[in-house]
């Protein structure tokens, strides 16, 4: 199992209204319906992903996370999950307010680009494509991750927006930061908030 | 006391209820009869039952040939043994609505009070009333809970009424290419095809039938306009463009010079022969009045601890129910909390998609079904 699926099963305790924002095939919406009473509701703009998960019994919306997230009525569900694509989106900061609007906690992760190898890379080789993504495909050009941030960088945003960070985690090592609100860490790859509002 | 009988006039079965049903306009209707069709075989816990709701100008036989038409039912592409409703898994229950005019109660049946045709004295019905008389149905044939309720367009409107009226007789809806409410542009189009049926010389004030006449040429230009509705731009252009009518000059003159209008011609005339100009009218009317939100938020709570799961899908190129009403059914079963899908489907062939061979819709419903027995 995905490390940040098991941080996410973690923190979810049961009876939790739960919202997966680019849901995908739904493997995290499964595991959380194995939970006791979590009921879950997920979001994905790739048709042929939405059909996987309505054969396996999940509902699913079909929409852009640009636009959808307006049709969601306020304080609907207890957690908002967006795992690895807060950098897709059009404008991050919208979102976040709109997360704010949907739900009461917010589970966010992303790639952390001042990560010390990508800021080596970046460094020696003069390139920006190391530090947009794993993919050899991502280039400047081309990437889906076109807003790269650092936990600095988000770490400002949420707080200006007027999330409480009530925990920050090490996905690759799984393991939980001890001091939430300063993470700055370049040794973290990919780093996963729990928010709340 | 009610009774299934066969069918005569038209292959399948006539429900035929003897108490007095009320209508939401407050009048009455008496001894109602739903003419309806069944197609699978229905399990023994009757589980497996599901309903399928027409649109405004289908009837009750979906599937299979149409015994009245001798072509394939409308929706034989989605209904039969293999197919997204399986009729060898499921059992498919189909109705002709009530004010329809293929067998069911309605202005072209005989007043069992004045024994004489309805016409324009049948009263004024609502999707609801349509509804009411579906549960009827369900209940004679002593089903508790339908699998899931289907339709589209007009269909749809049905189905989230299934939803706000009979929550408990439900596990799942399945709503194409519809709405919450008829859109106030929808409203024009069904008053202007409204108006050329009753301008025409031949609706005699509705009784044209007793007369022995018919408003042809009214419901002809009522299905033509309706017609354009059902297409899109783009849809029209590939299938006609400007290409002329077996002829290479203009005219000059208002016969009939390109392909489009000589199709919008056939499709108007077609009509006529199937079609009952006042079932038109009243079921118009019907979609007209339909605005059904209130009653689901209303009703929330039975929603909810049915565990209902509801399917939207809409049409990119759906102009008449545009993907942004889909929208809005699911922004309302989202704010209720309930459990809701939907998906939009790529297709330039209009409101009409949900009728024709679109791959996508179907491997949607296949899978949304298939997530309900699971």
């Amino acid at each position: 199992m995905r490390n940040d699926y098991k941080i996410i099963l973690d923190i979810i305790p049961s009876g939790s209204k739960v919202l997966d924002i680019g849901c995908s095939s739904g493997e995290l919406l499964s595991l959380l319906n194995v939970k006791d009473d979590v009921q879950t509701q997920g979001v994905e703009i790739n048709q042929e992903k939405v059909v996987t998960c309505l054969e396996n019994g999940l509902d699913v919306v079909q929409g852009d996370i640009n636009q959808i997230l307006e049709d969601f009525p306020h304080n609907q569900f207890d957690y908002c999950i967006l795992t690895q694509t807060i950098q897709t989106v059009n404008a991050p900061d919208k979102l976040l307010q709109l997360l704010k609007k949907v739900g009461k906690n917010i589970i966010i992760s992303f790639d952390n680009s001042n990560y010390y190898k990508k800021v080596f890379n970046f460094s020696v080789k003069g390139s920006f494509d190391n530090l947009l993504g794993e993919s050899h495909e991502d280039q400047w050009f081309n990437t889906e991750n076109i807003h790269p941030c650092s936990i600095k960088d988000f770490t400002i945003l949420a707080k200006k927006v007027g999330f409480t960070i009530n925990e920050t985690y090490d996905v690759k090592k799984n393991q939980r930061f001890l001091f939430p609100k300063a993470p700055s860490n370049i040794f973290c790859n990919e780093v996963l908030f729990n928010l709340s509002t | 006391m009610r009774e299934i009988i066969q069918n005569i006039k038209y292959p399948g079965f006539i429900l035929k209820c003897d108490e007095e049903l009320i209508l939401d306009s407050g009048k009455s209707l008496d001894k109602v009869e739903i003419a309806y069709q069944t197609y699978g075989k229905l399990n023994l816990d009757k589980s497996n039952a599901i309903l399928v709701c027409h649109a405004l100008t289908g009837d009750q036989f979906p599937a299979e040939k149409n015994p009245i038409t001798k072509k394939k039912g409308w929706w034989d592409l989605m209904i039969g043994p293999g197919k997204t409703v399986d009729t060898e898994k499921y059992f498919v229950i189909c109705s002709n609505v009530l004010g329809g005019c293929v067998g069911t109660t309605g202005p072209n049946e005989i007043n069992p009070k004045t024994n004489k045709i309805y016409g324009i004295d049948f009263p004024t019905i609502t999707i609801q009333d349509m509804v009411k008389v579906q549960k009827i149905l369900i209940d004679e044939l002593k089903i508790e809970k339908l699998l899931s309720v289907i339709g589209g367009s007009m269909g749809s409107m049905q189905v989230l009424q299934w939803a706000a009226s009979y929550p408990e007789s439900l596990r799942s809806i399945i709503s194409i290419a519809g709405a919450l409410k008829h859109s106030a542009q929808n409203i024009a189009f069904d008053e202007a095809g409204r108006q050329s049926i009753m301008l025409d010389p031949n609706w005699r004030k509705g009784n044209y039938l007793s007369e022995d006449t018919k408003p042809e040429n009214g419901l002809s230009v009522a299905r033509m306009i309706a017609h354009i509705t059902y297409l899109s731009d783009a849809a029209f252009q590939k299938k006609f463009g400007r290409n002329l009518q077996e002829k290479k000059d203009l005219s000059f003159g208002f016969d009939i010079d390109f392909q489009v209008e000589s199709y919008l011609r056939y499709q108007g005339k077609s009509f006529v022969d199937r079609f009952d100009a006042n079932s038109y009218l009243y079921m118009t009317r019907a979609m007209d009045y339909f605005d059904v939100s209130e009653q689901i938020i209303k009703n929330k709570k039975s929603i909810i601890s049915n565990k209902i799961r509801f399917l939207v899908v809409s049409f990119t190129s759906d102009w008449l129910f545009p993907t942004k009403e889909s929208r809005g059914i699911v922004s309302l079963l989202n704010s209720i909390g309930s459990l809701v899908s939907s998906a939009e489907v790529v297709s330039d062939r209009g409101h009409d998609s949900f009728l024709l061979d679109e791959h996508q819709l179907f491997k949607i419903t296949t899978g949304f079904l298939k997530g309900i027995k699971s």
